[in-house]
């Protein structure tokens, strides 16, 4: 008797606003969706990537050819739902297999109602994106009618100036329980807790709260929009403002959040929450071309001169020069802004700039593919924060110190970025 | 941390002789690393004694030894040379073994050389079992459950704790050799037994098995500044059992989660920083359990390896040229990505397609031995292969193999154990992935599958995706399949063979050659029809992130074609595949000087081939690389991307020479020599008929399609015969026959090995003169490049027999006579580029016995022996230019050096096959040995394989009655250099009545203590054995086993028997490293560059 297979058989399209057409198979929920199409290079992770609230409004593309192989199971995901809009893939896997697969990812796809296209040379998309920066795209199901869909994808929304942290974010407050028995057989047991923690949500992923509880922090989620005195009110002993989708910028109340918070408690910011705290000291924000989407982006701390290799989820960052002017004589002497930021890892220069609202603003991260701002610390009150990921899932954990230096920031230690990732390294871990 | 400028030489060891589980992947390795150091300003200091490779071209290095890699050698070249430091971990087992003794008896200190990369403690922490499990406790690591035995009873104690099945390895040996698994009592006394006297330790490692899980690796990297970075993780198909070189692996991992992967990444680093790798590439490799995903630390290598070779070839990344700047200084950061040349090093490279390595084996050559496969390595060679998913890389390779396959399966091809089914799908074997496929085609149930051979469901179900294919065009005939199926089936990497096979164009009923042929061309022209084009991607480091400039391609079925236009005038060469028995790196160096010297001359090189091990397809050696099969439907499909002006195919082996016509039927320009001429060559008719209008001697043969018709060519011709098949590599198939019973039994297995072609019968010239020549021709002039006098006699395969350049023997007349015969050949056959004649010499007469009109395996050989390198003057030939135009030095002219090449046997992995010489080529590399006459030249090739030659204890001498007269002036001198001659009473009674002091010892099959028992307990420094035809099975099989298996020095025939002990008088003399002995450098003799004496005379 011949083997029966499954496979993606239904047509599906792919239709960007410049007028590409990409036709594959359907391998998710049948419909239509549209979104800004990214692409994310992680060869392993999938499902992390998949449940990161981060995505929400976009289409995302993995490079990595075959998707879905190990299955999907409830302790990897990241979220409880399906932020991003939609999935491209140039190969699904509907027989996965892992000790730990719950299940397949078709099927997942399925019962999230996320539409996904399936057998596309995702390379050429990718290749198309890089060149011509990030744009919206449709995925649909039922319609082939390629002037049909260009009319449709270009009414659709932008990401630019949508609060979509506000889509994504918890809208009661709960305390985090730890939940590390989930990986008993990789990961040991969070220590007792030392700390108490507000978490910030604006689309915060399950990797950083365990990334807290493993660092000793009793962590307290609450919605984007929370009031400052909430917290200031609330006998914690730090504040993190999360990761989460699209522009910054319109996510107004997290923003006037932080900024009555900064100098009074001592802050952690990730990605989109970095992005918000220098929004609040008055910097910049730029949309880059096409972001940062992987688990291989070498950052350099400039205190210490190591790279970490690391996850990043971005299409907006901070530019530093509008941060304040450069103060020279902590900055190695450099007295004007550079607009490649890659001279500073050369002379391992950590330099720092006179902030109007907060003082000394210090560059403690940049990425070396591209020179952007990866992380920064606020040198005369209690705050840091970073572009990309400490918590990784998925990707590299070499930045998973930053946990610790928030710890040791709360103890009130003034060197606590300045830790020997190599000896974090098996942090948590076992074999 | 910039370039360190405290130091200025730097002493690099090569791998020497390629082996089983040290092949050339080390030269490339090698070669990175003295290019960069020396592109960086650094003097480079090079010992290698392997002559085959790139990296001891006299160009890549400053100083160029081909000398023994034994610490006493080194040590002289580090008195000679004074560098001041010292670079072990880019040549394998061997550098690293060298080095470490070099550390340990102090000379790197007395000579102030400085180790870098690698610290002796790094070293010992990595490679030593008990330090290294130590020190993954100390981090909470779990290795597996183990313990050490001394002596068999050691063994047999930790059984009991242990249980069975046991894991066993030898402390120290390369690529695992003398390890195994044992399942009972017995297998682990005899495999312990063994092991403890592999072993430079002594040391066997006892271990729990953890038989039947997932097995992985990890590339990892690491500069001075502790930043680290995982290259390119790897996931086994084969589970734990079978050694990772004979293993089926995949890159990147495939079935790890995210936290799994995590979990081994932070791992693989923090083992670096633990074991303290200061700077360089390394590799990790883990077991994890599938049920549980419990992980445990198999091992680690604090050295480059194969698998970096193939995870640099697999992400483009250049791990051992990374490792030699990150020795000298550099820090990751600090060096640019080769790839895109916009971002730094230190990343981790991301890919968008999936590699697939696959194995070559040989066991056809050692008939006999158990093909099952295990944790000791047995493949000679391996093939790499890239598409867009797991099925079109793995079907890919499947056809790169160069084993007459076109796919996993559905070529026509298929055989089955029918009555063995099920077991042979369960057992570990090179053909075992053809049982699993076949298993589905029958219905066998992914399940059932997985767990008869445990190998992951997922790789199960891609085989059923691809069956499910096959299924889909099945029985659908040619002309009616549509777009979408024809589109599938190539996106699943079947070849147009396999389609043609599927859509019955051919059956296997009826497998001529022309017709599959014309049936392939069917499929590609409806391919063509259909709209169903290749595309050509681009291997970039980083998934299309980021712009890259480096023409690094390989072929899928996708919608975007990434090849990028040139102006220059393109040339292709045709590399040579995987290493084969027969067919090794000497291909790869023909190709990579070819690729050098058109590039010289301004052409656009394009390199085509699927070894990931070699120098050709690094993505810097040709101007654009195609990792793609080599086969018809794979190459046209470039040429069809590309449209080169012309295609070199005569400088790859028999792989691209085999495609010539097909290709040339399709309008392709093949430059240098036609298909045709080649076809003269090889055509016995044809050429006989040439030799005999030349009135050139041969020996006297027939051609025979059935056992009636050999017997026929037999009674005329008589015997003893040399038996082939018609179109032979490395001499397969190859057989010498004394009589009519032999000759039937031949020939029922002959027809087996090649089914459409006849069987060919020579007179043997037994006791003969065996000559090698090497020569160019342009069409005007012939240059004689170099005469090889084999030291073995007529009968053992030219790969396999010592040879020496000058002739050592023959009279200025006949070397005269040799080479007009060959300037006549070369012009006759229509020879452009190179052409290597056998001759053979009897008692004056010089007889022809082949012609090749490509490069043979002697080339690079002749072209450090000589300083002319041929290949890259038949490049510039076959390009258009003539010999004059190169002012190459006159070909009489007399060398004051003589060179010796001698082959490197792998007996050791195949117990159960007979350890003798003949016509079938057995070896799998070759030393050379360079000096002032023949027997210290001789002795030092015998030093690179064996470290040492005994020069005294006793000698045992067993030789055939033919040989019993010759024997006793060597008999004769052996007494005399003070060994104690001890033999068989047949030999014994014979040197008795002439003289020379003898001791009777008993056979193997007489009371004990008998020989065996004397070679076991190390009482026998030398033994001389002589077989005679196939007959003497017994006692000389046992004896040559032995010697192999203790590593006791031997010689099968009169003639090497001679050399060695010319050699050990040599050894004798003046020490193994002064005097005759003394180390020369490749520069202290003259080198010509032909593309530079052509600019200087232009």
């Amino acid at each position: 008797m011949p083997i029966e297979i499954k496979s993606s058989t239904e047509p599906a399209i792919l239709v960007l606003e410049d007028g590409s057409v990409f036709k594959g198979k359907a391998c998710g929920a049948k419909g239509e969706t549209t979104g800004e199409v990214c692409f994310n290079t992680s060869m392993v992770g999938y499902q992390e990537v998949f449940s990161d609230p981060s995505y929400a409004g976009q289409i995302v593309t993995m490079t990595y050819p075959h998707v879905g192989n190990y299955g999907i199971n409830m302790a990897d995901q990241q979220s409880r739902g399906m932020a991003l809009r939609g999935l491209v893939v140039r190969s699904m896997c509907y027989e996965p297999s892992n000790f730990r697969s719950e299940d397949s990812m078709p099927d997942l796809l399925v019962k999230a109602g996320i539409v996904a296209i399936d057998d596309v040379d995702t390379r050429k998309l990718t290749r198309h994106i890089r060149d011509n920066g990030a744009m919206r795209g449709i995925i649909s199901t039922e319609d082939f009618d390629v002037d049909s869909l260009l009319a449709k994808v270009r009414a659709s929304d932008t990401i630019v100036n949508v609060n979509l942290a506000a889509t994504v974010s918890t809208t009661e407050e709960y305390k985090f329980v730890d939940d590390m028995d989930e990986y008993s057989f990789a990961k040991n047991p969070s220590p007792e807790s030392k700390y108490k923690v507000a978490v910030v949500d604006c689309g915060v992923k399950r990797g950083i709260l365990r990334g807290l509880a493993q660092a000793g922090c009793d962590v307290t989620v609450m919605p984007w929009d929370t009031p400052a005195e909430r917290i200031l009110e609330g006998g914690f002993d730090g504040v993190l403002f999360s990761n989460g989708p699209g522009d910054p910028q319109p996510v107004d109340k997290t923003i006037a959040t932080a900024e009555q918070i900064l100098g009074k408690m001592p802050v952690f910011g990730i990605c989109l929450g970095n992005q918000m705290m220098s929004i609040a000291s008055g910097a910049k924000i730029e949309k880059l071309k096409f972001g940062h989407h992987g688990g291989n982006q070498p950052v350099m701390n400039l205190r210490t001169g190591r790279v970490e290799i690391t996850a990043q989820n971005h299409g907006f960052a901070a530019v530093f020069s509008s941060i304040g002017p450069l103060i020279p004589e902590l900055s190695g002497g450099m007295t004007e802004h550079v607009d490649d930021l890659r001279v500073y890892s050369e002379n391992r220069i950590a330099p720092v700039v006179q902030n109007e609202k907060y003082g000394k603003i210090q560059l403690t991260h940049i990425n070396l593919n591209d020179g952007t701002v990866e992380g920064v610390a606020f040198l005369d009150i209690p705050a840091f924060s970073v572009q990309y990921h400490p918590e990784a899932s998925p990707g590299p954990t070499d930045s998973s110190y930053l946990f610790s230096a928030f710890a040791r920031l709360m103890d009130g230690r003034e060197d606590y970025l300045d830790i020997d990732i190599a000896k974090d390294r098996l942090k948590g871990w076992h074999s | 941390m910039p370039r360190r400028n405290d130091i200025n030489r730097i002493l690099v060891i090569g791998s020497g002789p390629i082996a089983i589980g040290q092949a050339c992947e080390f030269d490339y390795s090698g070669t990175q690393a003295c290019k960069v150091l020396m592109e960086d300003g650094f003097e480079v200091i090079l010992v290698n004694s392997n002559p085959a490779t790139i990296m001891t071209d006299p160009k890549m290095a400053t100083r160029t030894y081909i000398e023994p890699i034994t610490p006493e050698t080194v040590a002289k070249i580090i008195s000679i040379e004074k560098p001041d430091a010292l670079l072990p971990t880019l040549g394998g087992q061997t550098a690293l073994n060298c080095a470490v003794s070099l550390a340990k008896d102090g000379t790197l200190d007395k000579y102030g050389v400085e180790m870098i990369g690698c610290d002796l403690e790094a070293i010992n922490r990595g490679e030593d079992r008990k330090e290294f499990a130590n020190a993954m406790k100390e981090i909470g690591l779990e290795c597996a459950r183990s313990g050490y035995a001394y002596t068999v009873d050691d063994a047999l104690k930790l059984s009991e704790d242990l249980g069975f099945p046991l894991v066993l390895r030898p402390s120290y040996t390369l690529g695992g050799a003398g390890g195994g698994i044992a399942y009972n009592k017995q297998e682990l006394i005899d495999i312990v037994r063994q092991g403890l006297d592999l072993s430079p330790a002594g040391e066997v490692l006892v271990e729990e098995s953890i038989i039947g899980w997932k097995e992985y690796e990890m590339e990892v990297m690491r500069d001075k500044a502790g930043n680290a970075i995982i290259i390119c993780s790897i996931e086994n198909f084969d589970a734990m059992g079978v050694h990772t070189g004979d293993s089926i692996t995949v890159a990147p991992s495939q079935t790890m989660t995210d936290v799994e992967y995590q979990r081994m990444r932070v791992a693989s680093l923090a083992i670096l920083e633990k074991i303290g790798v200061e700077t360089g590439g390394s590799n990790v490799q883990f077991a994890v359990n599938p049920k549980d995903g419990r992980m445990i630390v198999v091992e680690m290598n604090p050295r480059v390896s194969r698998s970096s070779a193939l995870a640099s070839k697999a992400t483009g990344f250049p791990i051992a040229k990374a490792a030699a700047k990150l020795a000298v200084g550099y820090t990751l950061d600090e060096i640019t990505n080769d790839i895109t040349k916009a971002t730094p090093a230190c990343f981790e490279p991301t890919i968008d397609y999936v590699v697939v390595k696959v194995p070559r084996f040989a066991f056809e050559k050692f008939k006999g031995t158990d093909e099952t496969l295990t944790t000791r390595m047995k493949a000679v060679g391996e093939v790499m292969a890239i598409g867009r998913t797991f099925d079109e890389a793995l079907e890919k390779a499947m056809r790169s193999l160069e084993n007459g396959r076109f796919g996993l399966g559905a070529d026509g091809k298929d055989e089955f154990d029918e009555d063995n089914f099920e077991t042979m799908l369960a057992k570990p074997t090179e053909h075992r992935i053809n049982y699993m496929i076949e298993g589905i085609r029958r219905g066998m149930s992914i399940e059932e599958v997985a767990s008869l051979t445990n190998i992951d469901p997922w790789f199960v179900s891609r085989l059923a995706h691809i069956v499910a294919v096959e299924n889909s065009i099945k029985g659908v005939k040619l002309d009616e399949l549509s777009k979408d199926q024809m589109e599938l089936a190539k996106k699943t990497g079947l070849s147009d063979r396999q389609i043609a096979y599927l859509t019955g164009e051919y059956d296997s009923d009826h497998m001529d050659t022309a017709d599959i042929e014309a049936a392939e061309l069917k499929v590609r022209a409806k391919r063509k029809e259909l709209g169903v084009m290749p595309t050509f991607k681009v291997v970039d480091t980083c998934g299309a992130e980021f712009e890259s400039v480096t023409n690094y391609y390989y072929k899928t079925y996708e919608e975007e074609d990434e090849v990028r236009p040139c102006d220059k005038k393109k040339i292709m060469i045709l590399g040579a595949g995987p290493n084969r028995i027969g067919q090794g790196i000497e291909f790869d160096y023909c190709c990579v000087h070819a690729s050098y010297a058109l590039q010289d001359l301004g052409f656009e090189t394009i390199m085509v081939n699927s070894n990931p091990e070699t120098v050709s397809t690094d993505y810097d050696t040709s101007d654009r690389l195609y990792f793609e099969p080599l086969t018809f439907e794979d190459v046209m499909d470039i040429i069809d991307a590309e449209h080169p002006y012309g295609v070199i195919v005569t400088l790859g082996g028999q792989t691209p020479l085999k495609l010539a016509k097909a290709l040339e039927r399709q309008g392709v320009n093949i430059l240098g020599t036609k298909p045709d001429a080649i076809d003269l060559a090889e055509d016995r008719e044809r050429f006989s008929e040439l030799l005999d209008n030349l009135g050139i001697e041969y020996p006297p043969a027939g051609v025979a399609n059935s056992f009636e018709e050999a017997v026929d060519v037999a009674h005329t011709i008589g015997f003893p015969l040399l038996v082939r098949p018609s179109y032979v590599l490395g001499g397969r198939g190859m057989v010498i026959v004394y009589d009519s019973e032999s000759l039937k039994k031949y020939m029922a297995q002959a027809v087996r090995v090649s089914p459409d072609h006849p069987v060919y019968l020579d007179k043997f010239l037994e006791s003969a003169v065996e000559l090698d020549v090497d020569a160019l021709c342009d069409g005007t002039d012939v240059y004689v490049g170099g005469v090889l006098e084999h030291i073995e006699e007529c009968g053992i395969h030219s790969g396999d027999s010592a040879c020496c350049t000058p002739p050592f023997s023959l009279s200025r007349s006949i070397r005269d006579r040799i080479k007009e015969c060959t300037r006549q050949l070369a012009k006759s056959v229509g020879v452009r580029g190179l052409m290597n004649v056998q001759f053979a010499v009897k008692d004056a007469t010089i007889y022809v016995i082949e012609v090749n009109p490509r490069a043979s395996r002697t080339v690079p050989f002749v072209s450090k022996a000589t300083g002319v390198p041929l290949a890259k003057c038949a490049a510039l030939i076959m390009a258009g230019e003539s010999i004059k135009s190169m002012h190459l030095p006159s070909d009489d002219r007399e060398l004051d050096h003589y060179s010796v090449k001698e082959a490197v046997l792998p007996f050791d992995r195949f117990p159960g096959a007979d350890f003798v010489l003949g016509p079938e080529m057995k070896s799998t590399g070759e030393v050379m040995g360079i000096a002032h006459d023949f027997p210290a030249a001789y002795a030092k090739s015998q030093l690179a394989i064996e470290y040492s030659l005994p020069t005294s204890g006793k000698a045992f001498i067993s030789v055939c009655d033919r040989d019993k007269r010759s024997i006793i002036a060597i008999a004769h001198d052996l007494s005399k250099l003070g060994f104690e001659i001890v033999s068989t009473s047949g030999t014994a009674q014979a040197l008795k009545s002439n003289g020379i002091p003898v001791t009777e010892v008993h056979k193997y099959h007489e009371a004990r203590p008998n020989i065996g028992d004397m070679i076991a307990n190390g009482e026998i420094s030398l033994i001389i054995n002589t077989p005679f035809g196939q007959r003497t099975r017994s006692d000389g099989y046992l004896l040559r086993a032995d010697a192999v298996r203790y590593a006791t020095c031997y010689a099968t025939t009169i003639s090497a028997a001679s050399a060695l002990v010319n050699a050990i008088e040599a050894v004798q003399d003046s020490g193994a490293t002064t005097g005759r002995l003394e180390p020369i450098a490749l520069q202290d003799f003259a080198q010509y560059d032909p593309a530079e004496s052509m600019d200087k005379h232009a």
